[in-house]
């Protein structure tokens, strides 16, 4: 009886998320492309020999992984600040905080071009602002060098609220009276942060990490409507080219190859940022 | 201290704002108050985005129709089968449901931006592509391991004794439902069901592959082709037309729902 | 608990069924062509259409899905229908590049059975390209576009014929300060990108890739043709944010007349004669420039109309096709939208010679016109061209290093999908 209860939930959840994975593994073994009439033959290794190969699957690789690091790391940083000023008492806050929750509520692709607008050379505010103070043009999403800073932007100003509220749920099981018992012995505000605060909130700050850096190395929707992956491929994620293969070059196999080759490799940095981060929680505890 | 708080009051309502005022300012913006923003213009106000957009074929409110279709249908069709799977997740060996949690929590993880392609070979092979209300079985399917656990950490919380003192009452199993545990999960279900809401109103990549009939679009996905569908000149101000009328359903979500939305978060933070 | 979720879920799936049900019969007596188009053409069409669905000939309804307006949009689009099977289309408008891939997928119907060497023969030389696959046609002409210098006629007396005049012209001009910069094309890194590059290529005497299937990006005229966009960007005489621009960009900077010359496709002509436009009235069309001793060369971009294999009506479907590209509509299409026309016969047309001042280049650019090279794995090698060509232009690495690159990451995949040269 119980067991029914679960079971329909279970299929559906195998049907869409274990189905896919297997078909992938599948596919990643066979060429699938326009060549073979998008008929399925099987070649041995030849796609993974080709993954290895592939400068693009690892510039893409990297591209990918810095873009999760800085935005999930600026991300935690907005987000306590964020956090720690809603979690005090004021006029507004509920209205305040339900502002600060928009970004988060709203569809991606919808402020994914909101933001090619903004930073339009030379009509967006952006570049309005750098002529009014009189510097050359900043043509951040033409250039290589910047453009992805940009795409960090817009995926740091959506998914900031929704850490800022992990956040703010940890703020708030920490007993008051530990700050005022803090305080009795002389320790400033500032140091309450450090010694209570940050520790306190360790089990939430993994959550929003582990959370948010499986979300960032998936990323799709924005980088796609935002910059296509241009300028010279230089903001191009492992979900666009995977995307990219399927959709444009009919090539399924190598697609599929991609996918799983990302997968393995989300699995690594998740597992290795827990690693990261349990001990960075040792040193911490040894201060306290 | 009210002093201290408004400066970061202040920047944090920039922050979160602004490139959504910059978007409404656009839209009321002719083509022309666009290419000269500094310049005194004759012509800078307009409705004309707005218009264009709500005459277009089919009209945008059919989008928006399409998107809370499938939202409803969606958070509908993830209770249906949370529910009970949570129910039963409270109920089995403490071990096992701590390891199908787990399990759970690994998938909610998930990118599942990465399924697009097997998904709609699902939709081929199965023949429910090109269906808006079809499309709501991935979707719950991809929320349904979050809204299991907000659900299993809230059914959790309610005291056992309650359910056996009920039982001893003699209340059978629809009873308990219906005057015990509905009543004290419906906030929890609430705002899961708003979360749920919000992912399927959100989600492109799949809804951009499943769907090839232009009636049927989802708002994102409509969003980003009208963004693209004019060649006379960069089409931001209908663009950002289209931008406010999708923005403002999730808007009055967000205004109306908050404190569900946010315990909904954090609950799941806590327990999770 | 158990029979109340049962029920739920019969509900949902008699409704799911229900709605399922109904949007499939659509029950009416006449047969329905539906066709996905991009968004300016399903617009520009809508007349065309209109009138034939009020004849209502052979009773046949035609039904236009007005599609992105991204080349790639709409090609993620049609594909995304054609590989969920259930394509809603009968007809899809697709752009030459498509045409190999489409094809050698096995979407596409031939047309042969319904055309003869001498339909094929009525059409203008650029425009007969790009339309079979292992010698059978796929695809009949819509509209032809091909690339065309846009160019100021009151800055200058006659536009310039090579590199260095338009070089020369553009530096003078931006002295003067008559304006901001000389030339603006496409170079964000897009297939437009591909297409401005290919006429600079043919320019310079070279060529992408050969009839026997080998590239040639390694030649010194590929990596000329890179270093000479390379130099406009670096020389002012464009400017730097061309990297992030495509059509609508390059056309609102010309537009705003702060440019003396425009690589376009014959779209903007009509768009430049708006009484919003600045420079309406002051500009000129002609082929693209090239190095002494070659021949400007156009990008040819036509779309044409493609029955799929599964559309239930193709006899009716070649019906439509006819009926679009006939002489009428071409002329119709011309004269209102400036829709580049496919027949020989209309550009000879008195009446409009007479009318349209662009007629002459539009068919100057039509006859040298090239098509992009033609084999179904053309967009992984024009994506593999644009990223290097992107990076050339805003990098500052070694223009043939990177050439040099772009040619052997293009052989590794045809050499990896099993085409062999």
């Amino acid at each position: 009886m119980i067991g029914l209860l679960i079971l329909p939930a279970a299929l559906l959840i195998i049907l869409i998320f274990g189905t896919p994975l297997i078909r992938y593994i599948w596919l990643s073994f066979h060429a699938s492309s326009v060549i073979t009439g998008l008929v399925p033959i099987a070649n041995k290794g030849a796609n993974w020999q080709r993954l290895i190969n592939d400068q693009r699957f690892w510039q893409d690789s990297f591209q990918t992984f810095r873009f999760a690091a800085l935005s999930v790391s600026l991300e935690l940083f907005i987000a306590l600040a964020i956090a720690l000023l809603l979690n005090q008492k004021w006029r507004g806050r509920n209205l305040v905080r339900a502002i600060t929750l928009l970004p988060w509520a709203l569809p991606t692709t919808v402020m994914a071009l909101g933001w090619r607008w903004i930073f339009n050379t030379p009509y967006g505010p952006i570049e309005l602002i750098v002529n009014l103070i009189g510097l050359d043009q900043f043509n951040i999403l033409s250039n290589p060098n910047t453009a992805w800073l940009a795409t960090v932007l817009g995926d740091v100003w959506k998914t900031t609220p929704f850490i800022a509220l992990i956040l703010l749920a940890g703020l708030q099981t920490i007993p008051q009276d530990l700050y005022e018992a803090f305080k009795l012995e002389g320790g400033s505000n500032k140091e309450a942060l450090f010694k209570i605060t940050i520790p306190m909130l360790k089990p939430y700050i993994l959550l929003s990490i582990l959370f948010r850096l499986a979300q960032a190395f998936g990323v799709f929707d924005l980088i796609q409507v935002m910059t296509g992956g241009g300028p010279a491929g230089s903001t191009e994620s492992l979900a666009i080219y995977a995307y990219l293969n399927a959709m444009r070059f009919l090539d399924f196999g190598y697609s599929s190859t991609i996918m799983i080759g990302s997968f393995i490799l989300i699995v690594f940095s998740s597992i290795f940022s827990i690693y990261l981060f349990n001990k960075f929680k040792n040193i911490q505890g040894y201060s306290r | 201290m009210k002093k201290n708080l408004s400066l970061p009051i202040i920047i944090l309502l920039f922050w979160s704002l602004f490139p959504l005022l910059w978007q409404l300012y656009t839209s009321f913006c002719t083509p022309e108050a666009l290419t000269h923003p500094l310049e005194i213009i004759e012509h800078r106000w307009t409705l004309e985005n707005y218009r264009q957009i709500l005459k277009s074929d089919p009209p945008f409110i059919r989008y928006l129709f399409n998107s809370i279709l499938l939202g409803i249908t969606t958070t509908l069709l993830t209770l249906v089968f949370s529910l009970p799977a949570a129910y039963g997740l409270v109920k089995i060996k403490p071990y096992k449901a701590k390891l199908i949690r787990i399990i759970l929590f690994g998938i909610a993880l998930f990118p599942y931006v990465l399924l697009f392609l097997a998904l709609l070979e699902i939709a081929r092979d199965l023949n429910i592509g090109n269906n808006i209300l079809m499309l709501s079985i991935p979707y719950s399917a991809l929320s349904m391991p979050l809204a299991i656990l907000l659900l299993t950490s809230a059914l959790k919380d309610i005291p056992s004794e309650l359910e056996e003192a009920a039982k001893l009452e003699g209340l059978n199993l629809a009873q308990r439902l219906k005057w015990i545990l509905i009543p004290l999960i419906a906030p929890a279900t609430s705002s899961t069901a708003i979360l749920v809401f919000i992912f399927s109103w959100n989600e492109y990549p799949i809804a951009l592959t499943w769907l090839s009939n232009p009636d049927l679009l989802t708002l994102p996905v409509a969003i980003a082709r009208i963004a693209g569908s004019s060649v006379y000149s960069v089409p931001y101000g209908a663009y950002a037309a289209a931008t406010v009328l999708g923005a403002l359903p999730v808007l009055l979500i967000v205004i109306i729902f908050q404190k569900q939305i946010i315990s909904g978060l954090t609950q799941g933070a806590i327990k999770g | 608990m158990k029979p109340k979720v049962l029920f739920v879920i019969s509900i949902l799936i008699s409704s799911f069924t229900f709605v399922a049900n109904k949007s499939v019969a659509k029950t009416s007596p006449s047969k329905h062509i539906n066709i996905l188009m991009p968004a300016p053409f399903a617009d520009s069409t809508k007349d065309l259409i209109n009138k034939f669905n009020v004849e209502n000939k052979d009773n046949i309804i035609i039904n236009v899905t007005r599609g992105p307006l991204e080349t790639e949009s709409v090609s993620d689009l049609a594909i995304s229908s054609l590989m969920l099977e259930k394509s809603p289309f009968d007809i899809l408008l697709i752009d030459v590049t498509w045409l190999p891939k489409y094809a050698a997928a096995g979407w596409l119907s031939s047309l042969d059975k319904w055309i003869t060497q001498e339909d094929l023969n009525k059409i203008a030389i650029g425009a007969q390209k790009g339309n079979k696959f292992k010698n059978k046609v796929y695809r009949w002409p819509f509209v032809a576009d091909m690339g065309l210098l846009y160019w100021r006629k009151d800055l200058m007396e006659k536009p310039p014929r090579t590199n260095n005049e338009l070089i020369k012209i553009s530096k003078e001009l931006i002295q003067k300060k008559k304006v901001k910069y000389g030339y603006v094309w496409q170079g964000r890194q897009y297939e437009g990108l591909s297409c401005v590059f290919l006429e600079v290529l043919y320019g310079f005497g070279g060529e992408w890739l050969d009839e026997n299937g080998a590239i040639h990006l390694d030649k010194q005229p590929s990596i000329n043709a890179a270093k000479w966009l390379k130099k406009l960007i670096k020389d002012g005489i464009t400017p730097k944010a061309v990297t992030n621009y495509s059509e609508p960009e390059s056309l609102q900077l010309f537009e705003s007349g702060e440019v003396a010359f425009m690589r376009n496709w014959p779209y903007a002509w009509s768009e430049l004669q708006k009484p919003s436009s600045v420079v309406r009235g002051k500009v000129g069309v002609t082929t693209m420039v090239a190095e002494i001793g070659n021949n400007p060369t156009s990008t040819l971009g036509s779309w044409g109309f493609s029955i799929i294999k599964t559309s239930k009506n193709p006899q009716d479907a070649f019906k439509v096709i006819k009926y679009l590209t006939s002489i009428k509509s071409q002329k119709h299409l011309f004269l209102k939208y400036g829709y580049t026309p496919i027949s020989s016969e209309i550009f000879k047309d008195v009446d409009i010679l007479k009318n349209s001042p662009i007629i002459t280049a539009l068919y100057k650019g039509l006859t040298v016109s090239e098509p992009r090279p033609q084999t179904p794995l053309y967009a992984q090698i024009s994506d593999v061209l644009q990223r290097h060509l992107s990076e050339i232009l805003t990098g500052d690495g070694e223009v043939s290093e990177t050439m040099n690159r772009a040619h052997s990451i293009s052989n590794q995949i045809l050499q990896s999908a099993g085409s062999n040269k």
